[in-house]
């Protein structure tokens, strides 16, 4: 890959309101803060093609080899670990998306062509994974490659085409965090680990794509795992960790009825009070009151 | 139409199977929940969520398969993993999640007690061995370890206890989950005073002592409403799972011993009279009044083999196991008896009987050049029925033990039945019909004979049919135990080299 460098202002830019910077870089010699640690509410990618990397990524130290990518979310720290670029070569992008919250909200903007359930998905995964460096995928390098190859010969339809290689890029990294993160050999294992993220997360509005994506199944493929390991479908399985635990707060005796229905995921407390009695033949005060019994 | 309704709590899921008048399946469902490690050596499982799994699968299979069929139901009787302990408050609201069987914080706890002369005694009377898993050293350890809970505790439960009192409103425990729990004295069937002192408690925080047939209990109106079931639907309250399993496998009388083959495993005899083991190794826990169930457990029975195959199965789709594992045992079947001289010790989590070494780890033994993967594969499965063998041979120290009745998930592979046909030199039997599991079946028998359809349970017992199963190859057999003889000593001799590799491995 040759020297590429375009930011916002060039006229390369003009059809990428949401491209704030792309480039590709080979690095001869050392220059002292040439990558400083700079926190920024873009979206930033940077590939390794040559070389070795030493980066800090929100407070954490990481070295990167070729073929590594970073990913680098809204509001995380970056930059080199001694605030400079070490020898090598890397590409990068910095992405202005429309929105992404720490609540797992992201919105890429009209540009994109990922439906909103599939960013949220998206968005979902990398937030839980926490892991900011996706190892081994060439085919990002290829990727970026292929944007740049578009950004020079600008031929016809190249626009769409370059949006459509950061959907690819988005998609790409998201698929291979999940195969990173789990095995795809263990789903006892896995589903735990599912377990786990949607216990921490009980008052979110899990759909069956979300919780499919984190595990990396498609949705027909999850539907039938879960369902032939629990006995229960996702959804249903869902349900069961909301009202086990509604029952604990239930037996508490402190928290408000309303209160305990948002808190385990239900959107309303008349959506709690119509499932909890379907299933246990009480309402939520009703258990309350019978199912605490009066200290002797 | 009447039918029979089992309910049973496993170690990782509820399964509600449904039998008519005669026995035969009417249809069965599950529903599993998880198993929490807060710290590697804690397992513990959420009351509530049990309830509510519970709940939900017994609701809806009634609704789905009993219901609309027109069945009445007559019973529901219930049955039980062993070993558990919840405390619960004043107010009956769980403290904490129960802990279960495999939980192993109260190792030190054990392995204290074990060596005392109070531990010889607590062991002749209660029949459990002096073991982390004991609900003896559990409560033991919250009393040195979680003071506060400890002291907020009105009662300690099992997790079957807790289930059938958010139903019933009682507070109940049959004699065989109670004789698990090392305070049951197994000749009397009263709380053994010995380890009540031992462990800190009186008899007030533990659940009514009641027999295994106890149904005079009901449910509560809510549940009749919510499950569509009258007043007069008798609620059993059942055995232990391991107890069950061996009533339903059809053993019952001179020379003959369950194999039940899941994740851990155990062999099994019933008999009159209590196995006395001098080294402790075995357990006798209570089936009925008068009825005894003896025989030793094992950590690593389909677990260790689940583990080969999740590391080194070739998965062609995701999470595929069942074909991997097929595709595996094709290729083990292509190897030789004895798998050319490699042995596998499979003790991944440690041993129980006959060992009772929980520093214990697993080795592959007499590797040489020539070694493919399919002699890992088949010394896998070898190891881990050798280490059956040897609890059948501790077990026939005391009992004549003729032929085998196997169960569980991997005693549906007609290569491991042959491979434990020839090792134990005695003919496996499988039950007829593949229907449902042993568990359940040991849950009709007993609802069945409490009914007044059977004299006692050793008639009912006498209803399992058998198939012609696996009969042993004395050539077979012959290389085999030349290779057991290996397998055994290495089991022991290897004691110093377990302790340091475990304790290395803690501190990791």
């Amino acid at each position: 890959m040759n020297q590429y460098f375009i930011k916002k202002e060039c006229k390369e830019l003009d059809a990428f309101p949401h491209i704030i910077e792309f480039a590709s870089k080979k690095i001869g010699t050392i220059q002292f803060d040439s990558l400083k640690k700079v926190r920024s509410d873009y979206f930033r990618f940077y590939y390794v093609i040559d070389g070795r990397f030493d980066w800090i990524i929100d407070d954490q130290h990481h070295i990167l080899y070729p073929g590594d990518l970073a990913v680098i979310l809204p509001g995380q720290s970056f930059g080199g670990e001694k605030d400079l670029l070490d020898i090598g070569a890397i590409s990068w992008l910095h992405l202005e998306l429309q929105q992404m919250e720490r609540s797992g909200k992201m919105t890429m903007g009209k540009w994109s062509s990922l439906a909103d359930h599939e960013c949220k998905g998206i968005s979902k995964i990398l937030l839980l994974n926490n892991c900011t460096i996706v190892s081994q995928v060439k085919q990002a390098g290829v990727l970026l490659q292929n944007m740049q190859t578009e950004f020079i010969n600008q031929e016809i339809g190249y626009t769409a085409r370059v949006n459509h290689f950061i959907d690819d890029l988005f998609i790409l990294v998201a698929r291979q965090l999940t195969r990173q993160n789990n095995s795809r050999r263990d789903f006892p294992q896995t589903f735990l680990k599912l377990e786990q993220s949607l216990r921490e997360n009980l008052s979110h509005q899990w759909t069956l794509e979300e919780m499919a994506a984190l595990v990396g199944l498609g949705t027909t493929a999850f539907s039938e795992k879960v369902k032939n390991y629990t006995g229960f479908s996702p959804l249903n399985y869902l349900i069961n960790i909301r009202i086990s635990e509604a029952i604990k707060f239930l037996k508490r005796g402190d928290v408000h009825v309303t209160n305990i229905a948002l808190e385990v995921g239900f959107y309303s407390s008349q959506h709690f009070a119509t499932t909890f009695k379907k299933l246990t033949g009480y309402t939520p005060s009703d258990f309350r009151k019978k199912n605490i019994l009066e200290p002797e | 139409m009447e039918c029979i309704i089992t309910i049973e709590i496993g170690t990782g899921a509820i399964r509600v199977t449904a039998f008519d008048m005669n026995g035969n399946l009417i249809g069965s469902s599950k529903g599993s929940y998880p198993t929490f490690h807060a710290r590697p050596s804690f397992s513990e499982q959420d009351p509530e969520q049990i309830f509510i799994t519970m709940l939900y699968k017994l609701k809806n299979f009634l609704n789905e398969e009993i219901h609309p069929k027109k069945y009445n139901v007559v019973c529901i009787c219930f049955s039980s993993a062993m070993h558990s302990v919840l405390p619960i408050d004043k107010s009956g609201v769980p403290l904490g999640n129960a802990i279960v069987w495999s939980d192993n914080r109260a190792k030190k706890e054990a392995d204290e007690l074990k060596n005392s002369k109070l531990g010889k005694e607590l062991y002749n009377a209660t029949g459990t061995p002096i073991h982390a898993m004991s609900p003896l050293n559990k409560i033991t350890w919250l009393r040195e370890n979680d003071k506060d809970r400890f002291a907020a505790t009105r009662k300690f439960l099992s997790i079957k206890t807790y289930i059938i009192q958010q139903l019933t409103g009682e507070y109940v425990v049959d004699h065989s989950v109670a004789s698990a729990t090392g305070m049951l004295n197994i000749y009397t069937l009263q709380w053994e005073d010995n380890a009540l002192r031992h462990a800190g408690i009186n008899k007030e925080e533990l659940a009514d002592i009641v027999p295994v047939s106890y149904s005079q209990q009901k449910l509560k109106k809510e549940y009749q409403t919510s499950l569509g079931l009258n007043d007069k639907v008798k609620i059993i309250v059942g055995s232990s799972d391991g107890c069950m399993a061996t009533l339903g496998a059809g053993v019952w009388g001179d020379g003959k011993a369950t194999v039940t083959i899941e994740e851990s495993g155990a062999i099994r005899v019933i008999g009159k009279e209590v196995v006395q083991d001098e080294k402790q190794r075995l357990f006798n826990y209570v089936l009925s009044e008068g009825n005894y169930v003896s025989g030793g457990p094992t950590n690593n029975a389909g677990s260790a083999f689940e583990w080969y195959v999740t590391q080194f199965g070739d998965f062609k789709e995701a999470f595929d196991v069942e074909d991997c594992m097929e595709n595996l045992i094709n290729d083990a079947s292509k190897v030789s008896v004895g798998s050319d001289g490699l042995i596998f010790l499979p003790y991944l989590q440690g041993e129980r009987a006959p060992i009772w070494n929980a520093n214990a780890r697993g080795a592959y033994f007499g590797l040489n050049i020539k070694h493919q993967q399919r002699h890992f594969i088949r010394a896998t499965i070898e190891g881990i029925i050798y280490a059956f063998y040897s609890i059948g041979k501790t077990l026939e120290d005391h009992r004549t033990i003729k032929s085998l009745s196997a169960n569980g998930t991997f005693a549906s592979y007609p290569f491991w039945l042959q491979i434990m046909a020839d090792i134990f030199n005695k003919p496996v039997y499988i039950k007829q019909n593949s229907g449902p599991d042993s568990v359940a079946c040991g849950g009709y028998l007993l609802s069945a004979t409490e009914l007044g359809m059977y004299k006692n349970l050793e008639e009912a017992a006498q209803k399992t049919k058998l198939t012609d199963g696996f009969h042993p190859k004395q050539q077979h057999h012959s290389i085999y135990q030349k290779h057991f003889a290996i397998f055994e000593s290495l089991s022991t001799k290897l004691f110093d080299e377990f302790e340091a590799i475990a304790e290395l491995q803690r501190n990791n």
